[in-house]
């Protein structure tokens, strides 16, 4: 049996791949997968944990989490075709008429 | 009692027809004039009610709407219809009824510009005045002594256009506003001291000031550590100084022959039964306030008494018809002002009320003439008219005859009456009243000489121009006033002839002693005359005195009339104020009064702007700073919203490290 702390290490890595592509990327769909990644990352820790402790909650909570992940992608892509056609691009540093 | 139910309406209809010209004027067949018509007609039918109602014995006084209520201070808005109250709305309405009927004639057949701004003045001019009149309080005779105070600003100013109605209706505005900033202190003393500011009635401060005076009464109010007299004439002086402004005595009587730039109709209103009536009216209306203090009473004796000789002398001098009754009215103000200094309750609304009429009358008139003369208004340009407008001429002529005090017109008996009672009470107790009565009767022949140098060159002799020989002939809606008026200015002196009475001994004809003697207890004529203390003194016997008086002043008025005669009558006078030399010099400039006020203002304007300085800078500036820091702040600190997503992701990020280290070391993980 593996320990649970590679699975944590793993979950670790995959949430700092995230937030690294979403600190340097432009582009909004690179956005979304970075996003995905880091919820994967949670549901990794979740599992990890529920499969430690030996008690399913954890495991049903990831179910939930992907159910989420899946309607945050169908908003996301709304809103990134939205700015398509406002912006003639998917960058998003170029949307930045709604500030001050 | 129904008829009472309806005395706020006599204050809204002309408000109605305010509304009514202001916004519907334009579409209106005479622009506003109907409504304006319509609605005092309205309050002079429901004002004669209210007199009827208080002849049969009956009186009201009724707070309608409180605005509020604490601490024992009540401020509201009510109605007191008493003997005083219902002679006055009468004189009111009757005259705005008279001046908007003129006015068809004055301005409408003129093609005069802006009639729906210039009927919706009048209307809310009269409702003011009317409001004012029904007041059963200081705060509301304040809050209407204010709208009056506005609507002769927008009236005077009508003509917008030229240079000089413009500056005039400020002046009026302004000089009449720094008698009433004292007012306005006066109220709130009033309110301090009291508790209450209701003329008549159980808690009325009149009543309540009369309990502090007495013995061991001194508990009940809040003197601020002065004596009771000291304090309560101090307050006296305070609203003392509102009516100095608003109705022209010296030394703020500046501003109304300035306002003579306003509409003719105007003139009439304000100088017979709205503005500078209202000074006069409020100290009737509290004179239960007033008679409980003799030196305050004697202050206004001697102001009025002075005010009506300063005020005459400079009438004799002027060219334009209009500037004479200017000056006239400040001097028949000083009569009645003086008259309520010596005690006579009675004899200043009765002066009052003479004059609404032959005053009303005599503008009116004027404007008859302006109209004929194509608005000229210098007298000198007249002449002759006589002949060419004859019911002008004959009812100006009454009206002069009443303003000079000939027996037996309707200013014969007030003013006979205001410097009889100056008469008997300086003989009887006081000297300094003797001295308001001489220049009272001084100014007697002065005004006579001046009202008919005024008739002599404006109907007598030749013309000495040709509008003159040729004038522009007047209507109906400018004759009907007129006659009106006239019959008036010959008749109402009859209802107080006090010297028949006491000559002949003909019991019951001073009718409004017995008007004004009825009426709530402690608001009567009677009461008042027990509370000034004035004791009287005669010289040898009272129908003596009585004679003596009536004989002394009706002479001098023949005496200045007979002058005016034989100086002007020729068909062609030379101007003989020419021989006054200097005097005239400074009689035309005022007495320099103009200049000395704006050389006052300049002397002060440094104070102001020091006041403006600090103003400016100690008590607007930390707000003005604290507002500034978070306008400054909020604009710096705004441009950390980029809007681009990433940088708030950093932000977000940074922020969670942050908290973890801080956590971190707070843990003790490290």
């Amino acid at each position: 049996m593996v320990p649970a702390q590679y699975y944590l290490l793993l979950s670790a890595a995959m949430f700092c791949i995230g937030l690294f592509g979403i600190l340097t990327r432009k582009n909004a769909l690179l956005f979304l997968m970075s996003v995905e990644l880091m919820l994967t990352a949670g549901n990794i820790n979740f599992v990890a944990f529920s499969f430690q402790y030996g008690n399913l909650t954890g495991q049903v909570f990831s179910l939930f989490t992907i159910a989420l992940a899946a309607a945050e992608v169908a908003v996301g892509i709304g809103i990134i075709l939205v700015l398509y056609r406002n912006f003639r691009g998917v960058d998003v540093t170029q949307a930045t008429t709604m500030r001050w | 009692m129904a008829a009472f139910d309806y005395a706020p309406a006599i204050a809204l209809l002309p408000f109605a027809s305010f509304v009514i010209a202001l916004f519907a004027g334009r579409f209106l067949p005479k622009r506003g004039a109907l409504a304006g018509i319509l609605a005092t007609a309205g309050s002079l039918v429901l004002s004669i009610w209210m007199a009827l109602s208080v002849a049969a014995g009956n009186t009201y006084n009724e707070a309608l709407y409180t605005f509020v209520t604490a601490q024992g201070i009540n401020l509201h808005l009510g109605v007191l219809i008493d003997p005083l109250a219902a002679l006055m709305l009468i004189i009111v309405s009757l005259v705005a009824l008279l001046v908007h009927v003129f006015s068809l004639g004055y301005m409408n057949d003129e093609g005069e510009p802006g009639l729906p701004r210039y009927y919706a003045g009048l209307g809310l001019f009269s409702a003011s005045m009317l409001g004012f009149v029904i007041a059963d309080n200081l705060f509301m005779a304040f809050m209407f002594f204010e709208m009056v105070g506005l609507c002769s600003w927008l009236l005077i100013g009508h003509w917008y256009r030229d240079d000089a109605p413009p500056s005039a209706a400020k002046k009026a505005f302004l000089v009449t506003r720094f008698g009433d900033y004292f007012f306005l202190v006066g109220v709130v003393a009033v309110l301090a001291t009291f508790g209450s500011a209701t003329f008549a009635g159980e808690e009325s401060f009149p009543g309540l000031a009369e309990t502090a005076l007495g013995e061991g009464g001194a508990d009940a109010v809040s003197t601020f550590g002065f004596a009771p007299e000291t304090w309560f004439a101090i307050v006296g002086l305070l609203i003392l100084g509102g009516v100095i402004g608003k109705s022209a005595q010296f030394p703020l009587h500046t501003w109304l022959p300035d306002a003579m730039e306003g509409p003719t109709p105007v003139s009439a209103l304000i100088h017979a039964a709205t503005m500078v009536a209202a000074g006069v009216y409020l100290v009737a209306r509290m004179y239960g306030f007033y008679a409980l203090l003799p030196t305050v009473l004697a202050i206004i004796a001697f102001v009025g008494g002075f005010t009506a000789l300063f005020a005459a002398t400079m009438g004799v001098v002027k060219r334009e018809i209009k500037q004479v009754l200017a000056y006239s009215t400040i001097s028949q103000y000083g009569y009645m002002m003086l008259a309520l200094g010596a005690g006579g309750y009675v004899a200043a609304p009765f002066h009052l009320m003479t004059h609404a009429f032959f005053k009303a009358l005599l503008f009116l008139g004027a404007g008859a003439v302006i109209i004929a003369m194509h608005h000229n208004e210098n007298m000198w340009d007249m002449g002759g008219l006589k002949d060419r407008m004859p019911v002008t001429y004959w009812t100006f002529l009454a009206g002069s005859l009443a303003l000079a005090g000939i027996f037996p017109f309707a200013g014969f008996w007030s003013k006979d009456e205001v410097l009889y009672e100056a008469l008997i009470h300086g003989l009887g107790s006081s000297p300094l009243l003797l001295g308001a009565y001489a220049m009272g009767l001084l100014a007697v022949p002065i005004t006579a000489f001046y009202t008919f140098r005024m008739v002599l060159l404006t109907f007598h002799g030749e013309p000495r121009t040709d509008t003159a020989e040729n004038p522009h002939g007047v209507g109906w809606s400018v004759k009907t006033p007129l006659v009106v008026l006239g019959v008036l200015a010959v008749t109402a002196g009859f209802i107080n002839m006090l010297p028949v009475q006491k000559l002949l001994g003909i019991e019951g004809i001073d009718f409004l002693h017995e008007w004004l003697d009825h009426g709530f207890e402690g608001v009567t004529a009677h009461h008042y005359g027990d509370l000034t203390g004035y004791a009287s003194g005669y010289i040898g016997g009272e129908s003596v005195t009585v004679l003596l008086g009536v004989v002394v002043s009706l002479g001098l008025a023949l005496a200045g009339a007979g002058l005016a005669y034989a100086l002007y009558s020729g068909s062609d006078p030379d101007a003989h104020t020419d021989r006054l030399g200097d005097a005239k010099t400074v009689l035309m400039n005022n007495y320099y009064q103009d200049e000395y006020q704006v050389w006052l203002a300049d002397a002060t304007a440094r104070v102001a702007r020091a006041a403006d300085t600090f103003d400016q800078g100690i008590i607007d500036g930390p707000v003005n700073g604290v507002s500034s820091v978070s306008l400054v702040s909020g604009s710096r600190i705004k441009r950390v919203q980029t809007g681009i997503v990433t940088n708030y992701a950093a932000l977000l990020s940074l922020g969670l490290v942050a908290l973890l280290v801080v956590l971190g070391l707070l843990g003790g993980w490290f």
